[in-house]
């Protein structure tokens, strides 16, 4: 079965880079943005199963975003990345609608874990 | 103490950021040694790139610290002298970050020598913070805010410019609180508004 596309949106080339290749290791496929004006337009364009989005970029940031990708996809799950020492902002985006959040540095097996819990929420949402 | 924390918490985000891709190009090497160990041969130009990338974000990392570490000293003295040029390059580094996320630039045009000045480097370098700050709360994403310094006289001038905000009396306002802080060396803070262009001009006697 064909895994559900995955869009990561950080301003961190070099992580996201390194996450594409990573998760593709992983069978994943992935694409990734470094601003939050062209994630809006890759999500209008294409059908992804799952969002990674840091909370704080450049521009329009992760819970701006999000908040504007749930009004066209609602049932879209979002994983929030935050740098910050404290989690209260990605605490706020879980209750806003996010899936769940992890902190930096972040140990990608543990995001692999999230993702597929993320992709499972979604197929059960729709049966 | 609330300028401390905004500026730690800056250098832990970038730190956090630092860390997280030194983890994953880690992970990466462990995940090409599996394949590696399972047959597949490793490519050598592709590790070489690698370790390159790490030793680029290891510097990135330290030079981070080093200006955590400078600014935090400054808060150990009781100094009552330094040199507006060094200060100057510093907070225009540790503010990079809040710069960014406003999408703006910063555009840093400093004298190429020393320029002792008699202030508290712990005080000025909140006056710079804050005037940097103030001067992002008036700007749109792509703006270009400058940080000049120069003497004039026996006073050492630190401008920080960008473009000027529509409404006047916020600004009255804000510049009340940096006035404050200026007032604390001796300093004085002059906001000027000329041709679309808003300068806050902070002066300190030089040494």
């Amino acid at each position: 079965m064909e895994q559900p596309k995955i869009l990561i949106v950080d301003d961190e080339e070099d992580l996201t880079s390194t996450m594409v290749e990573r998760l593709e290791l992983r069978g994943f496929q992935v694409e990734a943005t470094t601003s939050g004006i062209d994630a809006l337009k890759r999500v209008s364009e294409t059908d992804f199963g799952v969002l990674i989005l840091d909370v704080k970029m450049p521009g329009i940031d992760g819970l701006q975003l999000m908040a504007e990708i749930k009004r066209q996809h609602l049932d879209l799950p979002v994983i929030l990345l935050t740098g910050h020492g404290s989690a209260a902002d990605a605490e706020r985006g879980v209750t806003e609608g996010a899936f769940d959040y992890l902190m930096k540095p972040i140990a990608l097996e543990t995001l692999v874990e999230k993702i597929r819990s993320a992709i499972g929420s979604k197929e059960g949402s729709k049966s | 103490m609330a300028f401390f924390g905004r500026v730690g918490a800056d250098i832990s985000h970038e730190t956090r950021n630092t860390l997280s891709i030194i983890g994953e190009y880690a992970g990466l090497l462990n995940d090409l040694l599996a394949m590696a160990e399972k047959g597949k041969p490793p490519d050598y130009e592709k590790l070489k790139g690698i370790s390159a990338k790490i030793a680029k974000q290891v510097r990135r990392g330290t030079e981070s610290m080093e200006r955590f570490s400078r600014f935090a000293h400054a808060a150990d003295e009781r100094a009552a002298s330094c040199d507006l040029t060094a200060l100057a390059r510093n907070v225009a580094a540790l503010a990079q970050r809040r710069v960014a996320l406003a999408g703006c630039r910063l555009e840093v045009k400093l004298p190429d020598r020393m320029l002792p000045v008699a202030a508290n480097p712990f005080i000025l370098q909140q006056a710079v913070f804050s005037a940097i700050e103030l001067m992002l709360e008036f700007q749109e994403a792509g703006a270009v805010v400058t940080i000049k310094v120069l003497a004039e006289a026996s006073t050492a001038v630190i401008t920080i410019s960008g473009n000027a905000p529509v409404a006047g009396s916020e600004l009255a306002d804000q510049v009340s609180q940096l006035t404050a802080i200026m007032k604390e060396l001796q300093g004085s803070v002059d906001a000027h508004r000329a041709e679309g262009v808003l300068s806050l001009a902070l002066s300190v006697p030089i040494q």
